[in-house]
């Protein structure tokens, strides 16, 4: 398992916004939906080696991050994508995955070629000399993906990667997505199930920092058929799964 | 977005040896994206407005202008150099980029060090810019001596300190507003840093601004006889170096998330800075004023420094030659043709010296930041130069050669005309004193009927020149002569002058 975690928990002062939360996840694409507040962006986080837990125990790529000398080899083999993309405006595309690559401690020799396959695989090989303040938020949360993906990670942890994407470019972030899964562990932080139900091979609902479902996109659905609300079957299933949580 | 990838790249290994083209790679990105690059123009400019202009304006003397670049050039920089250090330090905060570096493999230390290195590279660019063009300019117009490299070392070092500051402040504090803040707390704690020095001993020598004694500083006299002594230079680039690393060690320290082995290694840098930092202000401390007018620091002073620096003077072809330090070549003909009268009126006559050598001068410490310059060197053929020297802090040739009179001139006539009662007490004639007033071109101030002895210098505790109303006249008649004729004729009276035996009536 390549993120194992333990009655996980989180305390921000008095505000618990992460739970005890037990959770598996191997290669493929994991989706991780609930409402705001639910706790998903504090979880990934925590699993990006952020911020440390409160309490509970927490092992990625079968390593402990709590330690100085794991931690940092765990680094090396993430890649993040926060909910709040922040970015230097001067830097042109190319600068910022580079940037990224080299924080991440790539070897310097395989830097460029691992740049280039980046930004192309989000589709700015020709926008790759443009400076990030003139890009679009779109094209912005496509660099940022690019820095996460740049140094090939066994882990990637993107949180809401499709907000501000076009449907056509959704499309083919999907598609990435499910490449990436074949090989490492993609944790998925979304409001947007459809992009669940396109993408991900399991999925887990949070509610007030707890896990509340965990399952694949077809039981979820399955929990939505003669109850929840919404227009689409995984929709039905996720407010399904909330009000039976919830009451 | 393509989901197939021309080259996947395997797992990412870590190389030691890759490490380092990786980081000169991140400090090639930080360097092309430093914000210390747009204020580089800023920079110049201030430096250009407030140093640039008073140092060039400067007579062309390699001291002088050395010591005036360390007491300015550092202050200017500040404001652009702090600035862009803590825009750079807080960058992270302010564009919300935090989080997203925080997941990466390279420690936050490293990465931070990696910037402020660029920041620092770009202001240090600014400020060896500034240090070359004065020093260029300087060599093309000294007539003698080389460049002063201590000055400029403790400027060189005092910019890591102050981005350093700058960096860490921003890293600490990650608001748009602790640029500002900053920049004005270092703009003013190092221009007020040097007005609290209390005497040569006081710990405040320490600010990098502090050319030299407080209350003399820079002046022509100081660093040309006598070797540039660097014993507080030598503390200042010690203390900019110790604060330096202190801040850039503390900034690793409060790093929690660099590891143990680097916080152990940020706090020993620190530790390290701070005792170097303290160990140079206590040095400074026990500094003290030579008498050539530098700051001796005795645990490093080397005495091989104290030996007089060997020159070739450099003499004019008057009457009596005048022979001054190459350094001052310059000015020899504001000296010839201030004193060049008198020179030509006593030349040959006895008491009168063969030649007029400059000589330094000699300073001693007094309580508080006072300095005396003890000028008293006896004899006529001793000449010690005023400090102000014309082009210096707008001093004239006309003040120059006022202050050269004054001194120089009333000096070699006084000698030539009292002889042997120049120093006594005996009470000079009036036909003397006559003599001595018209031959003396000041004297013409004291010439007029209202104003007889008004002013004068003094001779053995009394005004030299307390001519009565007949003396005056005479005194006036004896200055309408040339010099060539007042020359004349004391080489004929000159004894019987001194023997009382001449009457004001008797005075041409």
């Amino acid at each position: 398992m390549n993120v194992e975690t333990t009655d996980l928990t989180r305390r921000f002062g008095r505000h618990q916004a992460v739970a005890g939360v037990d959770l598996q996840a191997g290669p493929g694409v994991f989706g991780l939906l609930g409402p705001n507040g639910a706790g998903k962006t504090t979880l990934l986080r925590m699993m990006a080696t952020v911020i440390p837990p409160t309490a509970g125990r927490l092992r990625l790529l079968g390593r402990d991050p709590g330690a100085y000398g794991p931690r940092r080899e765990i680094r090396r083999r993430l890649g993040y994508l926060p909910q709040n993309l922040g970015y230097y405006p001067g830097f042109t595309v190319v600068e910022f995955v580079e940037y990224f690559a080299l924080l991440k401690e790539m070897p310097p020799a395989r830097v460029p070629a691992a740049v280039a396959a980046a930004v192309e695989r989000v589709d700015l090989g020709d926008r790759a000399k443009a400076r990030l303040r003139t890009l679009s938020g779109g094209m912005l949360r496509r660099v940022g993906i690019a820095q996460a993906i740049v140094n090939e990670p066994e882990l990637l942890l993107l949180d809401e990667p499709t907000a501000g994407l076009d449907p056509e470019q959704r499309v083919a972030f999907r598609a990435l997505l499910r490449d990436l899964g074949q090989r490492a562990t993609v944790v998925v932080s979304t409001h947007l199930v459809e992009d669940v139900g396109a993408a991900c091979s399991e999925v887990a609902l949070m509610d007030r920092g707890k896990i509340v479902f965990h399952g694949t996109p077809a039981e979820l659905t399955a929990r939505g058929a003669d109850q929840g609300t919404g227009d689409a079957p995984l929709e039905r299933g996720y407010t399904a799964v909330l009000a039976a949580a919830r009451t | 977005m393509t989901a197939t990838v021309p080259a996947a790249p395997g797992p990412v290994t870590r190389r030691a040896a890759a490490s380092i083209p990786g980081s000169g790679r991140l400090l090639r990105l930080e360097l092309r994206h430093n914000a210390t690059l747009w204020l580089l123009p800023l920079a110049v400019a201030l430096f250009w407005f407030n140093g640039y202009r008073e140092i060039m304006a400067l007579p062309p003397m390699w001291n002088l202008r050395a010591m005036t670049l360390q007491n300015r050039l550092l202050l200017d920089l500040t404001i652009p150099v702090t600035a862009a250090a803590a825009w750079m330090g807080s960058r992270e905060g302010r564009r919300n980029i935090a989080d997203l570096v925080a997941g990466t493999a390279r420690p936050r230390w490293a990465r931070q060090l990696t910037a402020w290195a660029a920041t620092t590279a770009w202001a240090e660019v600014a400020c060896l810019a500034c240090v070359g063009v004065v020093y260029v300019m300087t060599a093309r117009q000294a007539s003698w001596g080389g460049p002063l490299w201590w000055p400029a070392a403790v400027s060189v070092a005092g910019v890591p300190a102050l981005t350093a500051v700058g960096f860490a402040a921003g890293a600490w504090f990650p608001s748009r507003f602790v640029t500002p803040l900053v920049t004005i707390v270092a703009f003013f704690g190092l221009g007020f840093g040097t007005q609290a020095a209390s005497g040569d001993h006081s710990y405040w020598q320490i600010s990098p601004l502090t050319a030299g004694a407080f209350d003399i500083g820079a002046v022509p006299g100081v660093a040309a006889f006598y070797h540039y002594l660097p014993d507080l230079s030598i503390a200042q680039v010690m203390f900019a170096a110790g604060v330096t690393l202190a801040v850039l060690g503390a900034l690793g320290v409060s790093a929690a998330l660099n590891g143990p082995r680097l916080r152990w290694l940020a706090a020993l840098i620190a530790a390290v800075g701070l005792a170097a930092a303290g160990t140079a202000d206590a040095l400074a401390g026990t500094g003290r004023l030579d008498p050539h007018g530098m700051i001796v620091i005795p645990a490093l002073h080397d005495a091989a420094s104290d030996q007089p620096v060997r020159y070739t003077p450099v003499c004019s072809r008057t009457a009596i030659p005048v022979c001054v330090h190459p350094a001052y070549a310059t000015f020899l003909p504001n000296v010839t043709s201030a004193v060049g009268a008198e020179l030509t009126e006593i030349a040959g006559l006895p008491g009168a010296p063969a030649r007029i050598s400059q000589v330094a001068e000699v300073y001693q410490q007094d309580p508080g930041n006072a300095i005396t310059s003890l000028a008293g060197v006896p004899g006529g053929s001793a000449l010690i130069l005023p400090d102000q020297v014309p082009g210096e802090h707008g001093v004239t040739s006309a003040q120059f050669a006022g202050d050269l009179q004054d001194t120089l001139g009333l000096q070699l006539i006084r000698d030539v005309i009292l002889g042997g009662n120049a120093s006594a007490a005996a009470r000079p004639s009036q036909a003397e004193l006559a003599v001595i007033a018209a031959s003396v071109r000041p004297g013409s101030m004291w010439l007029g009927p209202s104003a007889a002895d008004v002013n004068a210098p003094e001779l053995s505790g009394r005004p030299l020149l307390a001519l009565s109303r007949p003396a005056a006249r005479a005194a006036r008649r004896f200055a309408a002569l040339p010099a060539a004729a007042k020359h004349a004729w004391l080489a004929q009276h000159l004894a019987a002058l001194q023997a009382g035996q001449i009457s004001l009536a008797q005075l041409p």
